[in-house]
């Protein structure tokens, strides 16, 4: 079994395991934004990079997805790993300066402010994590919204920038965006999930007309069998609102046998949210 | 009228692959090749028949340079807008120009004739004011001789006019 | 074109055929070769093509087969359309529409010289017949280009009668897929697409890996601005493209091969398939390739419009119909490649070299060039030197000879000032440093690199942060967009550079863009990222005056940067013609008439209209 050195601390671990998940089993916190335990790693944020002993030199990598294969040395909190971290979240902060997200992560990381200014533009903060895009394509199975463009513009949409047909309003994308810039919306008869301009049916409780879900998120439940949308509902411990975000946390499961376990944080270090105001 | 297209057999141009999901984009580049651009039914299509997400196809029609979303005219203008050609008139030549054949900035003509986009500095100044045809550089416009040429070009014909060719440089105030 | 349809089921077979088409060649036929390769053809050279090919149709010469051949690039684009006579290899360029038939009855009928198309050198006046004496061509060895311009790329009769398949066929008949390994390790061939990696060591890496099936993929994604050696060598001579990979399929065990082209050569497709095509007519691919068991095949891909896609992993990731979106390569794509499968992919010059690694042998190959940087290299030469197109010299050929002996010096009588290779990845080397060897080390070392094998010259009126920015626009625009520091932090450099090139430089810019390039370098993704500052970082290195001038005097030495430098009117040289004054559009020049003119400094708006139009260089910029 190879040991993960990090910072000096040595960790056991197995082949094939990540550097960020090594840390995080042993209390070493690394920022993340665009990595999420039930997603695959996407490595596209940079937030994450630490640098390994080459042997004779230390390259920088991600830690979200650097595979362990064999003995590994790792240094987190060097001069060069914090300077880098600190220049990509100030990069960040020059996109989407009004995030207060973003400036708690990066309060977080010893960033107060940016040298740079602002020279792209982001659709209400979005900071292009993907985690919406790959929540829908890898856990919902609905991939009704795709990363598009190229470059500076390269944006989250569905097809055309039209209404989906695919979407269905779950409301997963919003509940695992770290910024906010999905939301979820309630009106008379529909769900909405704002910027994509998608409207699917809603379910009301028979009783008292308080909005459930979408049905079609509600058969998707149903068909994948687990309690129904309407059992967890009627836990009457939770709101509304948890409700919601227990569903999404639902759709969103991890494998059956968790890896390992998440420290019980709140905050932006890549963690879900709730689904925001309606 | 917009130019006649054949309407691509989607199945046919999956088949030729053998149905297979990876040629993804040879399919479209056919696709591409026989509309001229993709249209969204035929990508819809696409996406039913190879059972791919059509969020998926959009991200790579958006992606790769060579796919176009929307018809291209049969011409292509483009108005120089530096600021020495405006102030030689070429605000009043786009004004005319866009009136008289239902020119749209940005875009194409309903009739499809026409893609039209003003343009930043293209560094002929000399020549001012330049609009450029089809690829081919012609200057010392007035609001008539631009008319005059994109009333010939319409018909099919040769633009007559003062071709620039060689290098280019620019103002700045631009 | 095949003159036979049958199945070669032998090497044997191979060697009959090629006997044949040999004994059927005329050595001392009459011939005519044109080239037509783009820049010969963007001068009109396929009407000249159709001329020689009429004077041919009416020849009543009965007794001789005159022929008249289409070729690939001969490379030196700036003479073309270029025209070979044989018997004798007389080389004539700048021919236009109007010379055929003069050169049909003098050259190909008459067998005399005409004079005044052959080269004639303008430093010394020395004119030359054949390509042998032609300084251009003298220096160069041509391995790799060795069949361009020599066989008509869409005969495959024409490639087996120079050679063809020769190679593959003593790789199957006397080498182990190991042994094959061992000769193009042992040949030091380095990957020619850019990263110079140990081709030998990438082959085997494939081999060990494990999986099934294995894919062989050949990069023709050539995006780099102003190279177009992998065009050339794709129009003029697919099947030695071919011929190398399917020797590397044989060598680690592959089935499937895919040649990835770029959307905007749609030449090379064309001339690739018609390769192939012939190939699997005469069974050089599809099953038991002559009886040895091995099967293997390839296809086309066509690019979608993408420079990053020249970039391994987002190559495979259009192969497989997603956007060219890079992955990290933490675990090589030998190991996990398209479909997370084993896959070899090698630029299309590296597989090119293969051929003549196997035939001629490592120690052939390992003959030429440097320590560590073995071959040979196709360059492409372009930019403000006399002679532009493609050259293919030994590795470790210095910048000085290329440059000055092959290139024939700087254009219009200017200085040189720095060249630049390695594409949107490399940086510009200067004057200093011109008796440098090229190979891969050096030019690092330089704070260059060698990339495909772009080469652009440039000289004392070009603006290095200008094309610092100009080659950061490009990236800009070409950036995937997955990662934070290549999609912001280009748009960062750009925004820095936009403003020292139009006089709004801040005294920390360089100090910011240092800082970026060390983010860049170390945080993004992919090489595209990784590298995009290097032409910023070289030309700060060895050009900081300019920057200096740039941001602190906002005056662009090089007179480029509009806004930056002033037109003031020659008082010696100004005859008071008054054209300038009228052509002026803002009407900010006076003076009488056969006087000098002055032009009104403070209302200039830098257009350079004067400057266009004087008949007597009487403007100046200063």
């Amino acid at each position: 079994m190879p040991t993960v050195t990090i910072d000096g601390k040595a960790c056991p671990a197995q082949v094939g395991e990540t550097i960020l998940e090594v840390a995080r089993r042993n209390g070493i916190w690394i920022p993340t934004l665009c990595h999420h335990a039930a997603l695959e790693p996407y490595a596209a944020c940079r937030l994450c990079v630490v640098e390994i002993d080459r042997g004779g030199w230390w390259q920088v990598v991600t830690s979200c997805n650097y595979p362990v294969r064999g003995d590994l040395t790792v240094r987190v909190q060097s001069e060069r790993a914090i300077r880098d971290r600190q220049g990509v979240i100030q990069l960040m902060l020059a996109r989407s300066p009004d995030s207060p997200e973003l400036r708690e992560l990066a309060a977080r990381m010893g960033v107060f402010g940016t040298p740079y200014p602002k020279v792209t533009e982001s659709q209400r903060n979005c900071i292009l994590c993907g985690l919406c895009v790959r929540v829908c394509e890898e856990r919902i199975g609905a991939s009704a919204i795709s990363l598009v463009g190229r470059g500076v513009e390269r944006a989250v949409a569905a097809p055309f920038r039209l209404a989906s047909e695919d979407c269905i309003g779950c409301g997963a994308c919003a509940a695992i965006c770290p910024v906010g810039t999905i939301v979820v919306r309630f009106h008379p008869t529909e769900v909405e999930i704002s910027p994509f301009k998608t409207r699917v049916k809603l379910r009301r409780c028979a009783r008292c007309g308080e909005p459930l879900a979408s049905e079609l998120a509600a058969r998707a439940m149903a068909q994948r069998g687990g309690p129904t949308v309407v059992e967890l509902l009627q836990d009457e411990v939770h709101c509304s609102r948890c409700k919601r975000k227990e569903l999404a946390q639902e759709l969103t499961a991890t494998l059956p046998t968790p890896r390992y376990h998440e420290p019980a944080a709140s905050g932006t270090d890549g963690q879900q949210r709730s689904v925001r105001r309606d | 009228m917009m130019a006649e297209i054949e309407t691509p057999n989607v199945a046919r141009i999956v088949d030729r692959y053998g149905g297979d999901p990876d040629m993804l984009i040879p399919m479209m580049q056919d696709i591409q090749a026989q509309c001229g651009y993709l249209p969204q039914a035929e990508l819809k299509e696409l996406s039913r028949t190879l059972q791919v997400p059509l969020a998926r196809i959009y991200s790579v029609a958006t992606f790769y340079a060579s796919f176009r979303l929307a018809p291209k005219g049969e011409h292509t203008i483009q108005l120089c807008m530096g600021t020495v050609c405006f102030l030689k008139g070429a605000g009043q030549i786009s004004d005319t120009l866009q009136k008289e054949f239902s020119l749209v900035a940005g875009g194409t003509s309903p009739d499809g004739k026409f893609t039209f986009s003003p343009v930043n500095c293209v560094g002929a100044c000399a020549l001012a004011p330049v609009m450029v045809v089809d690829g081919q550089y012609y200057g010392n416009l007035s609001v008539d001789k631009a008319v005059d040429m994109l009333r010939l070009v319409a018909a099919g014909e040769a633009p007559l006019g003062d071709q620039v060719e060689g290098e280019a440089k620019g103002c700045s105030r631009n | 074109m095949s003159t036979t349809t049958v199945r070669l089921e032998s090497t044997r077979d191979l060697e009959a055929l090629r006997e044949e088409l040999r004994k059927q060649r005329d050595p001392n036929a009459k011939q005519v070769r044109i080239c037509l390769g783009t820049g010969c053809t963007a001068k009109g050279a396929i009407r000249v093509f159709e001329r020689f090919q009429e004077a041919a149709r009416q020849s009543d010469d009965a007794t001789s087969v005159i022929g008249a051949k289409c070729t690939g690039c001969h490379g030196f684009c700036e003479r073309g359309p270029i025209v070979v006579v044989d018997p004798g290899n007389l080389f004539y360029s700048n021919v236009k529409e109007e010379d055929v038939p003069e050169i049909w009855r003098e050259s190909v009928i008459g067998g005399r010289l005409l004079e005044r198309l052959l080269y004639q050198d303008e430093a010394n006046g020395r004119v030359a017949k054949t390509p042998e004496e032609i300084p251009f061509y003298r220096a160069q060895q041509r391995v790799v280009l060795a069949m361009n311009g020599v066989i008509d790329p869409r005969s495959i009769d024409d490639y087996l009668v120079h050679g063809g398949y020769a190679a593959l066929a003593k790789a199957l008949d006397t080498m182990t897929p190991d042994q094959v390994i061992d000769e193009v390790t042992r040949s030091g061939l380095r990957g020619r697409g850019g990263g110079g990696f140990p081709t030998g060591k990438k082959w085997r890496s494939a081999r060990d890996a494990h999986g099934e099936p294995r894919y062989v993929i050949a990069n023709g994604d050539e995006g780099d601005p102003g190279a177009f050696m992998d065009r050339s060598l794709m129009e003029g001579c697919p099947h030695a493209v071919i011929e190398g990979m399917i020797i590397g399929a044989y060598a680690i065990g592959s089935t499937q091969g895919y040649i990835y082209v770029r959307n905007e050569y749609p030449l090379a497709v064309e001339h690739l398939t018609i390769a192939i095509n012939q190939a699997r007519e005469l069974g050089l691919l599809g099953q038991n390739i002559l009886g040895s068991g091995l099967d293997f095949d390839i296809r086309i891909n066509r690019g979608g419009g993408a420079f990053v896609c020249g970039e391994s992993t987002a190559l495979m990731a259009s192969l497989e119909g997603r956007p060219g979106e890079p992955r990290a390569k933490y675990i090589h794509t030998v190991e996990s490649g398209l479909h997370g499968k084993p896959s070899l992919l090698n630029n299309v010059e590296t597989w090119a070299n293969i051929p003549a690694i196997i035939l001629r042998g490592a120690d052939w190959f390992a003959s030429m060039g440097t320590a560590k940087s073995k071959g040979t290299k196709v360059f492409s030469l372009v930019g403000k030197v006399r002679h532009t197109g493609l050259v293919e010299v030994p590795m470790g050929m210095t910048l000085r000879q290329i440059i000055y002996d092959i290139g024939g010096g700087i254009r219009d009588g200017k200085r040189f000032k720095a060249v630049q290779t390695g594409g949107p990845s490399g940086g510009c080397i200067p004057a200093e440093y011109l008796d440098e060897p090229v190979d891969f080390d050096r030019l690092t070392e330089l704070g260059s690199m060698m990339g495909s094998g772009g080469m652009i010259v440039m000289d004392e009126e070009t603006c290095m942060p200008s094309v610092a920015r100009y080659f950061i626009q490009f990236l800009k625009e070409e950036s995937c967009g997955k990662c934070t520091p290549c999609r912001e932090g280009i748009a960062q450099m750009l925004d820095i550079l936009n403003r020292i090139t139009r006089g709004k430089g801040r005294p920390d810019d360089l100090q910011s863009l240092r800082t970026l390039a060390e983010l860049l370098e170390d945080t993004a993704l992919c090489a595209l990222g990784k590298t995009a500052a290097y032409p910023v970082l070289s030309t700060i290195r060895y050009f900081q005056e300019e920057y200096d001038a740039h941001i602190h005097e906002r005056h662009c030495p090089a007179k480029v940067c509009a806004g930056m430098f002033r037109y003031v009117i020659n008082e010696e040289t100004c005859r008071g013609c008054g054209l300038c004054a009228k052509k002026c559009p803002i009407h900010g020049i006076t003076g009488e008439r056969k006087r000098p003119h002055v032009i009104d400094q403070v209302r200039c708006t830098h257009c350079g209209t004067c400057f266009e139009v004087c008949p007597f260089a009487g403007v100046m910029k200063v």
